[in-house]
């Protein structure tokens, strides 16, 4: 029993928290600004991009594990300020951000394709080796991937929840205005809480290069998953998309033991549209509402 | 109460005023084809004609997408599912049930009636950006579907779609012919623009331009913005499907990239650099895209950068599109030349 499901299950776990870390960022910049970033999943390539260009530079992956987070940062912050700051105050915001995001992923999955080639890139792994779990053996990489993936996601919750800059960022989302005037500077807390989801979207790219390839359309093939743990979650929740993300992989996992694994995404999409009928708002609560 | 007959023809006038600048645009883009196929035509090419069908092909796509986003408010990024559905039935029929043009179209107009009430009632019930990631998923996922079932050619699609004759009674027209074909499509994507603009003049059409306006106050009045809504979804669905059946007459082939989001954004971006709620904005943004494409892709094949780089110019400082640029300016026109005339 545990031989079959057991491997399944944990790298159900290494793809769930990843799918996490780029949902958190997706929900959280939806439940702030109302935006659906469709350039998430470029920004995720973007992370893996950088770090095989770091790791050909002779860097080590644990540098580019505390660096490349802080470079998508900066370039989250500039994205916002240039494109999403500009439309924001139209009355279609919603249409016009989500189409700036779009045209921007356009531009970058051409632009991977122009600096990298379209082929892949597959970064050695950084932790070589496996042990064995309950008689499962299992690569060392993935257990750490789980480990370090849940202490990222853990330190998301207490930033936002516990820290007096996430109760400005709950609080800009729960009512913009009453923010401002309490003095919430919420322009600069809009492009920070932009740049921190890209950031995190980029630290879950480096985390999966080793795993996964890299290459031009590897933002675009993980970004539905993400939209549905989102959708399925709630959009603008943290646990809901921490609880959608968990549940949703290890479907998809499990299933590829009896399935085609051609046909896992088809499923978990089936399931988010029924869910959607029965429960439409989503499993949580938006940000900032309770 | 003296002023409201004197209101009431000013409201006409305005009324007659748009459609007459409507009608001017769209007359001047079929002039412009029908001068394209002229000039072509004499010189005996076929590269040309079958890229200008290609384009009208997909200003249909661009038009079932205006349908929704312009008249109805939801902006829909898996338009290209119905207009692959449309391609693949039209696609099946021809190969294996009847190589007739008719057979074809009718078959998918009946098809797409179907599929578009499934996948409406599925997304409808979506509001806002949620219908947008919903339009999306659905999409994805049949292209995931189409690109995995082998009975229907899978990855490779369907392949040796037989040429056939299009049978008008009196006469027919080889979809082998260039410039016969092509006008062929000019003529279908024209009769679908029509019914869709007289579609907007009804009541159903106000009905839907006012659900795009303020949805509760829609239901407030007595109408019910789901039916608009589900309506507006049918029609399109049918729309992009028809403009998808001519494709495997076009090219003999179909395979499931034009169910890929790619399509769908595609259509997308002509419709917001030709003009978002204009319809006639489809036609000359399918164009563009297509001549800026076929420009760029000579010199680069990244032509992408560019084309993304000016939708996004054209989202920030140029959001009403070129028809959108063009239409008030032609009403100016009108009014002057009526206001001089008698």
């Amino acid at each position: 029993m545990q031989f079959v499901y057991g491997p399944q299950v944990v790298n159900g776990l290494a793809i769930g928290v990843a799918v996490i870390l780029m949902a958190l960022g997706l929900t959280i910049i939806f439940g702030l600004l109302d935006v659906i970033n469709m350039a998430h999943g470029e920004f995720y390539a973007l992370g893996a991009y950088l770090a095989v260009t770091l790791v050909a530079k002779g860097a080590s992956f644990w540098l580019c594990l505390a660096l490349v987070p802080v470079v998508m940062a900066a370039i989250g912050y500039f994205a916002e300020r240039a494109l999403i700051q500009r439309v924001f105050h139209s009355r279609d915001r919603h249409i016009l951000t989500l189409l700036l995001t779009f045209g921007l992923a356009i531009i970058a999955e051409d632009a991977f394709k122009l600096a990298y080639g379209p082929n892949p890139y597959k970064p050695e792994s950084p932790i070589a080796g496996a042990s064995e779990v309950l008689g499962i053996t299992l690569p060392n990489y993935r257990l750490f991937l789980i480990v370090a993936g849940a202490a990222i996601i853990v330190a998301v919750w207490l930033v936002v929840y516990r820290t007096s800059l996430g109760a400005m960022v709950r609080a800009a989302a729960f009512d913009r205005h009453m923010a401002s005037s309490l003095g919430v500077p919420v322009e600069k807390v809009y492009a920070g809480t932009f740049a921190f989801g890209v950031a995190l979207a980029g630290l879950s790219g480096v985390l999966l290069a080793p795993i996964y390839s890299v290459f031009p359309t590897m933002g675009k093939d993980f970004i539905l998953m993400a939209f549905s743990v989102v959708i399925v979650g709630g959009m603008g929740s943290i646990k809901g998309a921490v609880i959608a993300g968990l549940v949703l992989t290890q479907i998809q996992s499990i299933s590829s033991l009896y399935i085609s694994p051609v046909w896992g995404e088809p499923l978990v999409f089936g399931i988010m549209v029924l869910f959607l009928l029965v429960r439409p708002q989503g499993l949580a609560g938006r940000l900032g509402h309770g | 109460m003296a002023e409201a007959p004197a209101l009431r023809a000013a409201v006409d006038a305005g009324e007659r005023t748009a459609i007459g600048a409507h009608r001017l645009l769209a007359g001047t883009f079929m002039l412009l084809a029908l001068a394209f196929a002229a000039s072509a035509g004499a010189t005996g090419d076929t590269f040309f004609f079958r890229l200008a069908t290609e384009a009208l092909i997909f200003a249909g796509l661009a038009m079932s997408v205006d349908l929704l986003l312009g008249y109805t408010g939801l902006l829909s990024l898996g338009q290209a599912l119905f207009f692959g559905f449309g391609a693949y039935v039209s696609g099946l029929v021809l190969k294996h049930v009847a190589p007739s043009f008719w057979a074809a179209v009718g078959i998918t107009l009946l098809a797409s009636l179907a599929a578009g009430l499934v996948a409406g009632i599925i997304s409808i019930r979506a509001r806002g950006v949620y219908f947008a990631l919903i339009t999306f998923g659905l999409a994805q996922v049949a292209f995931k579907v189409v690109f995995n079932t082998r009975e229907i050619g899978g990855s490779d699609g369907i392949i040796g779609i037989p040429q056939i004759k299009v049978e008008f009674g009196l006469f027919s027209v080889d979809t082998q012919s260039p410039a016969g074909f092509f006008l062929v499509t000019l003529a279908f994507i024209m009769l679908l623009y029509a019914v869709c603009a007289y579609l907007t003049q009804t009541p159903f059409g106000r009905t839907l331009m006012a659900v795009r306006t303020n949805e509760s106050r829609v239901a407030f009045l007595g109408y019910s913005p789901w039916r608009a809504k589900l309506a507006a979804f049918v029609a399109a669905a049918v729309v992009a499907a028809l403009s998808g059946s001519l494709y495997p007459m076009l090219r003999g082939l179909v395979s499931p990239e034009l169910l890929a989001f790619q399509t769908s954004g595609n259509a997308v971006i002509m419709m917001i650099i030709g003009g978002v709620g204009t319809l006639a904005g489809a036609l000359y943004g399918s164009v563009l895209l297509t001549v800026l494409k076929s420009v760029f892709g000579t010199f680069t094949e990244h032509h992408l950068i560019i084309i993304g780089g000016l939708f996004m110019l054209s989202v920030i400082f140029f959001p009403k599109g070129l028809a959108g640029y063009a239409l008030p300016r032609l009403e100016r026109w009108l009014e002057r030349r009526a206001a001089a005339g008698p």
